[in-house]
């Protein structure tokens, strides 16, 4: 294409010399993204141990297949001594063989992540790593209804702050307050107020309430523990996504909505038709920032879960510096890569219908 | 147009920000952050030793002022010291990123009473420098053998740990009690009718027993010691043998997530010492198990129940005698070190037992020499370390050598089955039969019964 004929010799030679501008910043790009990338995806395939001269040995994709299996098998009815299902007498429900005897040991073992019923039948789903896989589950579940949130509460609060009222200036600036917190220190912060006895303020409010007897752990009972993590996710990031649709709403032309007013358009179909329609690129912008973000979150897990519960991210620390499985980290590194790089794509794909239209 | 560049600006800028404060980079190697350098390069054998030590408490001042004795008697040799994190998987990070690059920076390495075998690949063999053996000797033999891998003493042992039973002398006298329980059944009862009996009175805060349940290295030691005084091994046998599948584990971990809603708090699978502290220390426990630090802590002023408790050893299960899981830590001198016989040198004077005496007195640090549990001077000081003697001879060792370089995994593997257990998502005997598939796939060791 660019060997069009007639190209002159001063375009030729501009070109040439925006190759050579370029090449610091290709070497800088090298040295500081590419290099470290290849070797986290090198070391991904090797059994490389953390600070250890233990040998190296490559072993392919060893460390995905074990990260990533996952088989569904069919819990058969437990049956007794004359070959009858045995039945639950508490429950009066169908007991089923233990899931320990059903999933396969060889070559890998899998060990149980869950059980579901289907049409009448139980199934049990394995994993080589369970604990890799809830991590993936529940980082999924967290980005989800964290960034659905954020982007909610934070909508209603760029509305807010975008309107005149006296001390506006004042309120934008407290609403960044939560943001401005480093997150370690609102995890801890969060992390006493979840506090299992009555030294925690929801086990107070809780127990004034009537709710609870005010001895409720709440980040070490498994239901809770979700909850809790969006719940300081959602306090953090909703500033946070609340600027930067601040932003976004002060770019639309206040004449647009003067215009709406003059044809008659109530506020709700103003919002609906006008704001966020114009709104959309910052949207989307936003959204990006919180998903990738969400998806690679660390701090707050290892500081408020730590073992107890992984994120993606989190179980990679730990299988580094616990465990010292450099090869085995650098795989699930890989993966939460992947991953990030297909909801990006998958997000600027929607960013460019948005810039076309 | 404009409005795409303005975002693009925001952009950059969030993405700024977002690098800046959302992801904190793991600290690289620290400053030294004490004693700089002798600025005048002395005589040509002047060599200086750094020690990476602990922080904890007083730690760094003791060691700060054994290093200076160590120079008062040696002029030739600067001996510097270097804080490491407090907490004890921030270092072991540290620890590997110096290791991982081979460093001479650390010479003298603490390292915790896990650590051993996993690290013993970075360590010199202490039998090979003199006086070594001699000082080994008069330490006890427990924790010689847990610094022992394949023959070489990889680190001569500073100072001790071993968990304790924590118990309140007022209350069991209000309660008809004379003696501390000798059993786990015993403990149950009395920590049941002291907490009902406290609850009636008004204190609903009020518990029987505390532990650590979180899912963390102190849920293994805690889970340990029931295991093993109830007759059911220590997971992994010093002879390479799994030997946690058995009954008498499986019984004490159902013991254990009895208590759970009972007579521990729910949350006491989320407790690690300081909780457990904070909740005695405020006077709303009966008993609690934890380690020495929380005595002399327990006994300071601002403490509720200042005067009103003691530590007793562990109570027994099916096995007739209590466990206490060995804690603590060692000095190891580094392979890496460009002076590793004046670092053997350093850290043999610094485990010698007149400065473990200086530490026992003035730091309440445990000795590891056995002969300072009969010291007057010590005793003087601190008098519950002589009730400690017995403790420490008993102490069961985590298995971290039999399981090198792997405890981490085996550790998180076992507290990580022993924490479903405790919370109800699975049954004893599953997790236990689990555990031991697991165990088998990450070391390739065979099963047995414990002995």
């Amino acid at each position: 294409m660019d060997k069009k004929l007639g190209i002159t010799d001063l375009a030729k030679r501009e070109e040439r010399l925006a190759y050579t501008l370029l090449i610091p910043t290709f070497l800088i790009l090298l040295i500081i993204a590419f290099y470290p990338l290849g070797s986290v995806f090198y070391s991904s395939l090797t059994n490389r141990e953390f600070a250890s001269a233990e040998p190296v040995k490559f072993i392919g994709l060893q460390n995905y297949s074990d990260l990533l299996s996952i088989t569904i098998k069919e819990l058969p009815p437990k049956l007794d001594d004359a070959g009858q299902p045995v039945i639950d007498e508490k429950t009066g429900e169908q007991v089923y063989e233990r899931s320990i005897k059903i999933l396969p040991r060889e070559p890998r073992r899998y060990r149980e992540v869950s059980q579901f019923s289907l049409l009448g039948k139980r199934y049990v789903i394995g994993a080589t790593d369970r604990d890799f896989v809830r991590a993936i589950w529940d980082t999924l579940l967290f980005t989800v209804i964290s960034v659905l949130l954020e982007t909610l509460l934070g909508l209603g609060v760029a509305l807010i702050v975008n309107t005149n009222f006296t001390g506006r200036g004042a309120m934008r600036a407290v609403m960044l307050v939560p943001w401005a917190i480093p997150t370690a220190v609102s995890s801890r912060m969060w992390q006493w107020m979840f506090g299992s006895t009555r030294t925690g303020l929801f086990n107070v409010i809780g127990q004034a309430l009537g709710l609870s007897n005010g001895q409720t752990p709440f980040l070490t009972e498994s239901a809770w523990q979700l909850p809790a993590m969006v719940a300081i996710d959602v306090w953090k990031t909703t500033p946070f996504m609340a600027l930067l649709l601040l932003a976004g709403l002060q770019l639309i032309p206040s004449d647009l909505y003067e215009a709406a007013d003059v044809d008659g358009a109530g506020k709700v179909r103003q919002f609906f038709s006008l704001t966020l329609p114009l709104l959309k690129p910052t949207l989307a912008v936003a959204l990006i920032f919180r998903t990738l973000d969400a998806l690679r979150v660390f701090d707050l897990f290892q500081i408020v879960l730590a073992q107890k519960r992984y994120s993606m991210a989190s179980f990679t620390y730990y299988q580094l510096i616990n465990n010292r499985e450099m090869g085995y980290s650098s795989a699930s590194s890989v993966v939460i890569f992947i991953m990030i790089f297909v909801f990006a794509i998958m997000y600027i794909r929607m960013l460019g219908g948005v810039e076309a239209e | 147009m404009k409005r795409w560049n303005l975002i693009l600006a925001l952009l950059l800028i969030t993405s700024m920000l977002l690098s800046a404060c959302g992801k904190p980079t793991p600290t690289a190697t620290p400053a030294p952050a004490t004693e700089e350098a002798t600025t005048a390069p002395a005589t040509e054998e002047k060599v200086t030793v750094t020690i990476a030590a602990g922080a904890v408490g007083q730690e760094l001042e003791l060691a700060k002022a054994a290093a200076q004795r160590y120079m008062d008697k040696h002029p030739n040799v600067t001996v510097k010291v270097l804080d490491t994190p407090d907490l004890v998987q921030d270092r072991l990070g540290l620890y590997l990123q110096f290791f991982q690059a081979k460093s001479s920076e650390v010479d003298i390495y603490q390292i915790d009473v896990i650590w051993p075998g996993d690290l013993a690949e970075h360590f010199v063999d202490l039998y090979q420098y003199p006086g070594a053996k001699e000082l080994a000797a008069q330490n006890f033999p427990a924790i010689i053998k847990n610094n022992t891998v394949d023959g070489k003493l990889i680190g001569i042992p500073w100072f001790t740990d071993a968990g304790l039973l924590y118990y309140r002398t007022d209350l069991l006298k209000k309660y008809g009690y004379d003696a501390p329980p000798k059993t786990w059944d015993e403990l149950h009862d009395m920590a049941k009718k002291i907490q009902d009996g406290e609850r009636a009175a008004g204190n609903q805060d009020f518990w029987g027993y505390v532990w650590q349940g979180n899912a963390y290295e102190g849920l293994t030691c805690d889970a340990l010691e029931w295991i093993d005084s109830n007759g059911g091994g220590t997971i992994v046998s010093p002879d390479k043998k799994i030997t946690i599948n058995n009954k008498y584990a499986a019984e004490a971990l159902d013991m254990a997530a009895g208590w759970v809603g009972t007579i521990s708090p729910e949350g006491v699978l989320g407790f690690a010492e300081e909780d457990a502290r904070n909740m005695w220390q405020a006077g709303n426990a009966a008993f609690m198990r934890n380690w020495p630090y929380a005595y002399s802590l327990g006994n300071a002023d601002d403490s509720a129940v200042k005067g009103k408790f003691d530590v007793v050893p562990l109570p027994a299960g099916r096995a007739g005698h209590g466990a206490a899981t060995l804690g603590g830590w060692q000095l190891a001198v580094s392979k890496y070190s460009k002076h590793p016989d004046v670092a053997a040198d350093v850290a043999l004077f610094l485990a010698s037992p007149e400065e473990q005496k200086i530490r026992a007195i003035q730091g309440s640090l445990n000795p590891t020499v056995m002969s300072l549990y009969q010291d007057p001077d010590v005793l003087k000081a601190v008098p519950f370390f002589g009730s400690l003697y017995d403790v420490f001879t008993n102490a069961v060792a985590r298995p971290s050598t039999a399981t090198a370089p792997k405890y981490n995994d085996v550790s998180t593997l076992f507290f990580k089955a022993v924490h479903s257990v405790l919370s109800g998502d699975t049954d004893a005997q599953t997790a236990m039969e689990e555990l031991e598939l697991d165990l088998q796939d990450l070391l390739g060791y065979e099963s047995a019964t414990p002995e």
